[in-house]
């Protein structure tokens, strides 16, 4: 019997298509993993079973009459729990919104709606977006599928769990410093940080205007590819989304490498990396290569001022966004998240406007000496294997934790201040049985690059279709 | 109490009239000592801003194809 559950999403949206498989049959695969993996994982904060049901069935009326279907129909999906659905609470992973009721939807949630997918559930999250690790004192920390005492990565922790455990499909994630390619590095997955500009950011939470993505996590990069055709585009509800006409990144997806100019990054990223990683990631260089894929490696400019430039950017604009909230109710924050917000309002506006007013001509330095000698820039997307939830416990670990917790994301940051697209997929598991990522990164507006070598890499590997243990 | 804590305390406290919540944030905020030798790093660098500049718009300079 197929568990319709580890079907990937093209495939389980193409089952419903083709009648070999009911939504409502999809739907309940997902909730029977959800029962079973959640208790340990703590991936989910709502879930609308009795609405998801009568989804399912309209779908499947729809099959039935002949209807017209649109790409993701009868895909039943969860997503981070900062996407505005109107009427409906979204907590945003906090106790100060525990009750907030948005009056709009969000344009992603709405245009995967019009293309046949529901929502189920809101999925567990870093409280306001705001941790790379995944811990959460309102909703309690979500654990990681293949080793539950180890991090998910965030912030889009439950996204990351609930696609690794079978929960859904796929997930929507939120990345301005990395919170959709950690948890996908962490939990297994494949996860899409999309150019800065390419999907709109309307009804999702802000955490901070300049470096805020939107993008899926899912099983595989064709699936990613699905979603972010349906997702990508200008919306007027954004007047800061692009107004680029959006490819069929599926139709890129031909495993062929040939004459792709791949660059390992010898700068930075692999600074105190652990040996594991580094193995997992010359031996993904290697797997490119035999696809067709020109292997070399690359110094990349101006990393220092990167580095420095975006460590102010999101920690300014997240105080702006919480200062009513941190002056009148700081107790109503997890107090790391109030104590990381804290020194952000300390920071000079003339630090934050140097950081934004360089960040053009980097990118435009650091494009034409990078990208006129590579295509796509392969690294760790974590650099160090996992660290346990205990061990990155701001709150009640020794000194230092807060340390070991942000140099998880550290791997990310830059490629959001560029605004580059990037993706990361598992490529192999560390001693502790823990995923590895690889990061793959290209040039604005190059989802399509990106996506075909991650597809062409997982042609050749088997690790994003591997089971975690806790699904048993 | 170092006097780079006492500093920026107070800093925050006139300007925006928020006190540390707690712990973490004084341990977070003595961190930002390493923010600012960061810049100070890049000093020297940095050239004067003739034009206005827009990243959106190198975003778009820089995207494949352009």
């Amino acid at each position: 019997m197929v568990d319709l559950a580890a079907l990937n999403l093209v495939d389980a949206a193409e089952a419903v298509r083709t009648g070999q498989a009911t939504s409502l049959e999809l739907l309940k695969a997902c909730l029977a993993n959800l029962d079973k993996a959640n208790p340990t994982l703590n991936a989910t904060i709502w879930l609308d079973r009795e609405g998801a049901e009568q989804a399912a069935r309209a779908a499947d009326a729809d099959v039935k009459a002949g209807k017209p279907l649109g790409k993701l129909h009868g895909v039943p999906m969860a997503h981070k729990d900062m996407y505005y659905q109107a009427g409906k609470v979204i907590t945003c992973g906090s106790a100060i919104r525990k009750d907030f009721v948005p009056a709009n939807t969000a344009t992603v949630v709405a245009r995967m709606a019009a293309e046949g997918a529901y929502v189920f559930g809101g999925l567990n999250m870093a409280e306001f977006a705001q941790n790379p690790t995944g811990h959460n004192v309102p909703f309690g920390d979500c654990h990681n599928p293949w080793n539950p005492p180890y991090i998910t990565g965030g912030s889009s922790s439950g996204s990351g769990a609930a696609v690794s455990a079978r929960m859904t499909y796929t997930a929507l994630g939120s990345d301005t410093g990395g919170s959709i390619r950690l948890p996908a590095a962490a939990c297994g997955v494949t996860g899409i940080k999309p150019t800065q500009t390419r999907v709109s950011r309307h009804g999702a939470m802000p955490l901070s205007f300049s470096c805020d993505n939107v993008g899926p996590l899912a099983r595989t990069a064709r699936d990613c590819a699905r979603i972010m055709s349906v997702i990508a585009g200008h919306d007027p509800k954004d007047p800061t989304s692009a107004r680029l006409d959006v490819p069929d990144y599926e139709a890129g997806l031909d495993g062929d490498l040939r004459g792709l100019r791949v660059g390992i990054t010898d700068t930075f990223f692999f600074d105190n990396a652990d040996t594991p990683v580094v193995a997992a990631v010359e031996e993904a260089a290697r797997v490119l290569a035999g696809r067709g894929a020109i292997v070399s490696r690359i110094k990349l400019p101006l990393m220092d001022a990167i580095s420095t430039n975006v460590s102010v950017i999101s920690r300014c604009e997240a105080a702006a966004i919480h200062a009513q909230w941190m002056r009148d109710r700081p107790q109503d924050y997890g107090p790391a998240l109030s104590g990381r917000m804290y020194p952000g309002f300390a920071i000079p506006a003339s630090y934050y406007i140097e950081a934004l007013s360089r960040r053009g001509s980097i990118l435009k330095q650091f494009a034409k000496e990078v990208f006129s000698q590579v295509d796509v820039l392969l690294n760790p997307t974590i650099r160090t294997c996992l660290p346990t939830l205990a061990e990155t416990d701001v709150e009640r670990a020794p000194p230092g934790a807060q340390h070991k917790a942000m140099a998880v994301s550290l791997n990310c940051r830059p490629y959001n201040y560029l605004g580059l697209p990037a993706i990361s997929v598992n490529c192999g598991f560390d001693p502790n049985g823990c995923p590895i990522g690889l990061q793959l990164a290209a040039r604005p507006f190059a989802e399509a690059r990106i996506l075909q070598a991650a597809d062409a890499y997982q042609r050749d590997t088997d690790f994003h279709i591997r089971r975690p243990p806790v699904l048993g | 109490m170092s006097d780079f804590l006492k500093a920026t305390e107070a800093q925050i406290a006139t300007w925006h009239a928020i006190t540390p919540p707690n712990e973490p944030a004084r341990r977070m905020a003595e961190d930002l000592a390493a923010v600012i030798a960061a810049f100070e790093k890049q000093r020297g660098q940095l050239q004067f801003e003739e034009e206005p500049s827009s990243f959106e718009a190198a975003l778009m300079e820089t995207r494949e194809g352009a």
